[in-house]
């Protein structure tokens, strides 16, 4: 399993804390590029949270998030978008009135205007991409049924379409493939590695162990919003420590 | 009779232009404003101002104001849009019932409760619109007009992220969408857009109070564009033909006393609305677009 290249996206010691519980506990994680990165933990363990902090949904209280190198703190959230930090949401936040295509259409335009720059050039690279993703995520068929009227496993292959069209180079992802039937996963699965052989970059959050060990290069556990450990999944899967905890019997 | 018909029909194009206008920021946008009668009346008594004190033709006076309206309206949009949509609700309501207070007391400009009277006819073109037909062909075309430019707004990649914006605020942001500045420009738009409406209105009858500016207006408007259909392109021309004809309809009824007309009315606009929304939640227009796009679905 490869070990990553470039850190993408560098959180350190960053900490939230919501009323008076620690959700973020000076969590520090760096992201390499070219590699699945898995969260795991129990629920509440702040792996959601985490998430927020560095797509810059929610402020921190301390530490830093870094793009690149470059401290991202701050940055109003849709210009985090737009360096190339793409996510996906638990309750996967569809378009719902609109069709499939035009979901998958509108993330690839940028900006406020009224209009598109770049001409036609740019109107046939952004149709192509709406196509080609389309294909890949089997949703062809589909592209005129509204999002609210898919079916279960279409919104979670059209949540993926949506990062994937938006072109964003490093996609966090919240519990993408919770609730699929075996045959969908599979093919889910797939995607993503085909999808990282060619060049992006994955933080996702899963809870099924089985997918985890599939998928992960690497593995960082968290609970109680502190990063108890990080490493590669052989590791991490196979301490029983980490394994009582994700279990639910608490270590003492 | 005639006379009456044309009449009838400037009045359903101008209260067309506010149904597709606040359709387009409450269908396509999902912005509830009850603030459309402030803009409406913005159009009115600046185009009326411009033309009665500087004789200013009817391209002029209505561009000044839409000029008007969209800063006015930007005053709302720009506090306003950042939070969510309720505080919007209730930020609107606040400055239509400040406009009124305004268009009721500023009685140099708007002439208070008494309005302004002896408004000049229209002129376009060097050429003064007196005949009614003439009006109803203006008031068609600039109806026509706003229509076409609603339409190419909502299919181009604007309209898109304001659908996005719509359905899904959050990933609108999470996306690369600027949420702020596109409401702020649909806004606008929408807002600079019913200030030609007010400008036909005004020119139309030559005399304007604010009566026709106030919260009842808004509310009227909106009802127009739930029954017609929310975020289709004629489901609005359609609901203020209906809600316009429905009073004029009922009063050829000869068995109906005239002193009732009103309450009967409103016992029909209740009972057609939760009719509406239990047969038809999309509007009337709007069932068709939700057939059309299950069928795609299925195919």
């Amino acid at each position: 399993m490869s070990q990553g290249g470039e850190v993408l996206l560098e959180a350190s010691e960053v900490a939230k804390t919501f009323g008076g519980l620690k959700a973020v506990d000076d969590v520090s994680l760096s992201l390499k590029s070219g590699i699945i990165t898995t969260l795991v933990g129990p629920n509440g363990a702040g792996k959601t949270t985490l998430f927020n902090l560095m797509t810059g949904h929610l402020p921190p209280d301390r530490g830093q998030v870094r793009w690149l190198g470059k401290s991202i703190v701050g940055l109003p959230h849709w210009k985090i978008a737009r360096l190339g930090i793409g996510r996906s949401f638990q309750d996967l936040k569809l378009f719902a009135n609109m069709t499939v295509a035009e979901n998958i259409e509108t993330v690839t335009e940028r900006g406020a205007w009224l209009w598109q720059p770049g001409g036609r050039a740019a109107q046939k690279a952004r149709r192509d991409k709406v196509e080609a993703t389309l294909a890949a995520t089997g949703l062809g068929d589909k592209r005129n049924a509204r999002a609210v009227d898919l079916a279960y496993a279409e919104r979670k292959f059209l949540s993926l379409a949506r990062i994937m069209a938006s072109g964003a180079r490093l996609w966090l992802l919240d519990e993408p493939a919770s609730g699929l039937d075996p045959g969908s996963y599979q093919s889910f699965l797939s995607l993503l590695r085909r999808q990282v052989r060619e060049g992006v970059t994955i933080c996702i959050i899963e809870h099924n162990l089985d997918i985890v060990q599939g998928i992960s290069d690497r593995i960082a556990f968290l609970d109680q919003g502190r990063l108890l450990a990080e490493g590669d999944p052989k590791t991490i899967l196979s301490d029983p420590a980490l394994a009582a905890i994700y279990f639910g019997e608490r270590a003492v | 009779m005639w006379a009456y018909i044309i009449n009838l029909a400037v009045l359903i194009s101008i209260n067309a232009i506010l149904a597709v206008t606040l359709n387009f920021i409450l269908g396509y946008a999902g912005i509830f404003s009850i603030a459309h009668a402030l803009f409406f009346g913005v159009g009115a008594y600046t185009a009326t101002f411009f033309a009665m004190k500087f004789g200013a033709g009817f391209l002029s006076a209505t561009a000044a104001g839409m000029a008007l309206a969209a800063l006015i309206s930007l005053a709302l949009a720009l506090p306003a849009l950042r939070v969510r949509g309720e505080y919007f609700v209730a930020a609107s309501l606040g400055l239509q019932m400040l406009a009124v207070t305004v268009f009721t007391e500023w009685k140099s400009v708007t002439g208070g409760i008494g309005g302004l009277t002896n408004i000049p006819p229209a002129r376009l073109f060097g050429f003064a619109v007196t005949q009614p037909e003439h009006f109803l062909l203006l008031s068609l075309a600039c109806l026509g007009l706003i229509i076409l430019v609603i339409r190419a707004l909502v299919r181009s990649s604007f309209g898109r992220s304001l659908k996005a914006i719509r359905d899904d605020e959050t990933a609108a942001w999470a996306y690369g969408k600027n949420v702020a500045v596109i409401k702020t420009t649909a806004v606008v738009v929408s807002s600079a857009l019913a200030a030609v409406a007010g400008s036909l209105y005004a020119f139309y009858l030559s005399f304007i109070n604010v009566e026709s500016f106030v919260l009842d207006t808004s509310i009227q408007v909106m009802a127009m564009v739930i029954i017609g259909g929310t975020a289709t392109l004629l489901g609005p021309v359609i609901g203020s033909v209906l809600i316009l004809l429905l009073p004029a309809g009922l009063s050829y009824l000869p068995y109906l006393p005239v002193t009732e007309i009103g309450s009967i009315q409103q016992i029909i606009y209740g009972g057609a609305m939760v009719l509406l929304m239990i047969y038809r939640p999309g509007g009337l227009w709007g069932f068709q677009d939700t057939r059309s796009s299950r069928k795609g679905g299925a195919a």
